[in-house]
C-alpha cells in the first residue's frame, strides 16, 4: 500500500485523521495527534527507517536553534541600558558566534542532500533500513529536498534573527515532519507553522467545507485531467522514435498542462487538507500561464521555491559586501547601468544553476536551469529597450491581443524548458526537436490514429474540457475568492456545484487496472 | 538625510516615484533587483554597511523608512 495524496487511502486517512483530531479538546493535545498523523503516514509514504533521517534533522535544527537563540537572548539583556553603537558591536559579537553554529548545521543538512544527490549520479544503492546503510547505500527519506530548503531557511532566519528559535522540541519535530506538506512542499517558514500550532481552533463546517472543496478541486487537476493527458504524454515521450510533427508538438503541448495540473492539483490538496485543520499554508501557484514574462512566470509557479532561493541564495549574494564592493568599482568604471546589470546577473545565474540541480543533477537539468537564468537575466537586463519595441511599433501594450501574445509567449518558455527534461535522455530536447521536424504527420488529427496512442477520442475530449473548466476557475479566481462568492449563492445552486465536482471527479477520474493512479511528479526531487 | 536619499534615487531611478507609496515594497514598486541597487547605492553614498537582516520590506517601504535605517548603522 502506498500513500500519495490522490490515493482512495489518503482520503481515508485523512477523515479518519481529521475525527481523531476534531475530538481533542485543547491545541496541545492536537499537536500530538498531527505528530502520531505524521508517523503514520510516513509508515506508508516511505516507512518508518527513512522517516528516522527526519527525526535526527529536527533534533539538530532544534538544538543549533536553541544554542544560537539563547547567544542573541544573553546579548539582549546585556544590551538593554547601552546606546545603540554599543548595541550594534555586541550583536555582531553574538551574530560572529552564531556564525559557527549556523555552518555546523548548514554542512550537516544540506551536505546530506548533495551526498543523496551525487550518490544518485553515481547510481548508488538505495536501501529501507538503517542497518543496511553503507558509503555506497544510502536511505532516502521521502521529501528531503523540500524539507531540507525549509530547514535551511529556518537555520538563517533564527540567525539573522528573522524568527525566533523554538524552544518546544515537540513543535520543531512536528513541523518538519507535518504530513500535508511533506512530499511536495510547499516550502514554507516554520516560525510561520509553529506559530499556528498554538492556536489551532476546533472542528469547523466552513473551513471543513473549504477544505474539503479545495481538495476535490485538486483530485479534479489531477486524476481527470493530468493523468489523462500523460497516458499519451508517456506513450510519446517513451518511444520518441515512433512519433513525428504534431504528434510530438501536441505531446509538448500536453506536457505542460500534464505538469501543470498534476504539481498544483497536488498543492490543492495539501493546502486543502491544512485548511480543514484550521492551519494556513503559503500558495505554490498564482494562475502562471497568465504571467507576461519569465521573471513573473517564476513569481506565480513554485512560488515558494522561488522565494527560497531569493531569501537565501539570491539576496544574500547580492548583499555580500565584497560582491557590492566589487559591482561599486564597476560602477565607478562602465556607469551604472552596466553594474546593475552585473549585481543581478551574477546572482540570478548562480540561483537558475542551483535551481536546475535542485531538479535534477543530470546535465539537462543544468542546462534547463541555464536556460531560465538566461531568459531572465535577458528580461531584466534589457528592460529599458524591450519597453521601446512596442512604443516603436506604435502596439498598445493595454490590449488584450498584446497581453494574450505575452501569455503564449510565458506558454512556449515553459513548453521549451520542458523539453530539457520530456524524455529523461540527455539529449532530450534535441531528440524531440528532430522529431518534430522530421515530417508533419498533419493526417493523424484527422484519420482517427492520433487517438491510438494511449488515450482515445473520448477522453481527449473530456481532458479538453477539463481544461477550459480549470482555465475558467483560473480567471475567474483572478477577481473573486471562489469559495466565498460560492457561499454566497442559493443553496440549491451551490449544491449542484458540489456535486458537479464530486461526480466529475467519481465518474471521470482515472481509476481501475487500465490505468495505474500515478505518484505526482514534483515528489521525487 | 532625507533630502539627500531622495535625491540620491531619483538619480538611480527616475522612472520610479519614491514618494509615490508608504508600502513600496508590498505595493510591489520596488522589487528585489531594485532592492539590492538601492542598497549599493546607498553603501556607496553614505559608506554604509548594511546587514543583511535588516533587508525586510518594513526598511524599504518609504524614503523614512530608508533614512532611519541609514541613521541607524551610520
Amino acid at each position: 500500500m502506498t500513500m500519495s495524496y490522490n490515493s482512495e487511502f489518503y482520503i481515508g486517512f485523512l477523515a479518519v485523521f481529521l475525527i481523531v483530531y476534531f475530538l481533542m479538546p485543547r491545541p496541545r493535545l492536537r499537536l500530538f495527534v498531527i505528530l502520531a498523523g505524521n508517523m503514520l503516514f510516513y509508515k506508508f509514504a516511505g516507512g518508518l527507517n527513512p522517516m528516522s533521517v527526519i527525526f535526527a534533522t529536527a533534533i539538530l535544527v532544534w538544538l543549533i536553534t536553541m544554542k544560537m537563540g539563547r547567544g542573541y537572548e544573553e546579548c539582549e539583556k546585556q544590551a538593554a541600558d547601552l546606546d545603540r553603537k554599543a548595541k550594534n558591536a555586541l550583536i555582531n559579537e553574538a551574530k560572529k558566534k552564531n556564525r559557527k553554529w549556523l555552518a555546523l548545521g548548514l554542512v550537516l543538512i544540506l551536505g546530506f542532500l548533495i551526498y543523496i544527490k551525487v550518490g544518485r549520479v553515481l547510481h548508488f544503492d538505495e536501501v529501507g533500513h538503517i542497518r543496511d546503510i553503507r558509503f555506497t547505500a544510502m536511505l532516502v527519506p521521502v521529501g528531503l529536498s523540500y524539507y531540507t530548503f525549509s530547514a535551511v531557511g529556518y537555520l538563517a532566519d533564527v540567525y539573522w534573527r528573522k524568527a525566533k528559535a523554538e524552544k518546544d522540541p515537540v513543535k520543531v519535530l512536528t513541523a518538519l515532519t507535518f504530513f500535508p506538506i511533506i512530499i511536495e512542499g510547499p516550502i514554507l517558514h516554520y516560525d510561520d507553522l509553529m506559530k499556528q500550532f498554538d492556536e489551532m481552533p476546533g472542528f469547523s463546517y466552513e473551513r471543513l467545507s473549504f477544505g474539503a472543496q479545495r481538495i476535490f478541486w485538486g483530485l479534479f487537476k489531477k486524476i481527470v485531467v493530468s493523468d489523462r493527458l500523460a497516458a499519451y504524454t508517456t506513450t510519446v515521450f517513451g518511444n520518441l522514435g515512433e512519433f513525428f510533427g504534431i504528434e510530438v508538438l501536441l505531446a509538448v503541448i500536453a506536457n505542460v498542462l500534464v505538469i501543470y495540473t498534476d504539481f498544483s492539483g497536488c498543492m490543492d490538496i495539501v493546502i486543502g487538507s491544512a485548511e480543514c485543520m484550521g492551519i494556513e499554508l503559503p500558495e505554490n501557484f498564482r494562475q502562471p500561464f497568465f504571467a507576461k514574462g519569465a521573471a513573473e512566470f517564476w513569481r506565480r509557479w513554485h512560488i515558494t521555491l522561488g522565494a527560497w532561493f531569493k531569501d537565501y541564495v539570491y539576496m544574500p549574494l547580492a548583499m555580500n559586501p565584497r560582491f557590492m564592493k566589487w559591482t561599486g568599482s564597476i560602477r565607478k568604471k562602465a556607469g551604472a547601468r552596466a553594474s546593475r546589470i552585473v549585481s543581478s546577473a551574477v546572482p540570478l545565474m548562480i540561483v537558475w544553476i542551483l535551481t536546475g540541480l535542485w531538479h535534477g543533477t543530470g546535465i539537462n537539468y543544468l542546462l534547463w536551469g541555464i536556460y531560465w537564468g538566461i531568459l531572465i537575466v535577458a528580461e531584466t537586463a534589457f528592460a529599458p529597450e524591450l519597453k521601446k519595441i512596442p512604443e516603436k511599433l506604435g502596439v498598445n501594450t493595454e490590449s488584450f491581443g498584446y497581453q494574450f501574445l505575452q501569455m503564449a509567449r510565458t506558454f512556449i518558455y515553459f513548453a521549451v524548458g520542458r523539453m530539457f527534461t520530456a524524455d529523461g535522455s540527455k539529449g532530450s530536447i534535441i531528440h524531440i526537436l528532430r522529431q518534430m521536424v522530421g515530417e508533419h504527420r498533419l493526417w493523424t488529427l484527422f484519420d482517427g490514429s492520433l487517438y491510438e496512442h494511449g488515450l482515445d477520442r473520448k477522453d481527449f475530449y473530456v481532458a479538453l474540457a477539463g481544461i477550459c473548466v480549470i482555465w475558467i476557475v483560473d480567471i475567474l479566481s483572478t477577481r473573486m475568492k471562489i469559495r466565498e462568492e460560492l457561499a454566497e449563492q442559493p443553496l440549491v445552486f451551490r449544491w449542484l456545484v458540489y456535486y458537479a465536482l464530486v461526480i466529475a471527479v467519481l465518474i471521470f477520474g482515472l481509476y481501475g487496472p487500465q490505468f495505474v493512479a500515478s505518484d505526482f511528479a514534483y515528489g521525487v526531487f | 538625510m532625507r533630502e539627500k536619499l531622495l535625491a540620491l534615487l531619483r538619480e538611480e531611478y527616475p522612472d520610479i516615484d519614491f514618494e509615490e507609496s508608504d508600502e513600496l515594497v508590498d505595493d510591489g514598486i520596488l522589487d528585489s533587483l531594485t532592492v539590492v541597487g538601492v542598497i549599493s547605492a546607498i553603501s556607496d553614498e553614505f559608506n554604509v554597511e548594511i546587514p543583511y537582516e535588516e533587508i525586510i520590506p518594513e526598511n524599504f517601504n518609504s524614503i523614512d523608512a530608508m533614512a532611519e535605517l541609514i541613521e541607524k548603522y551610520q
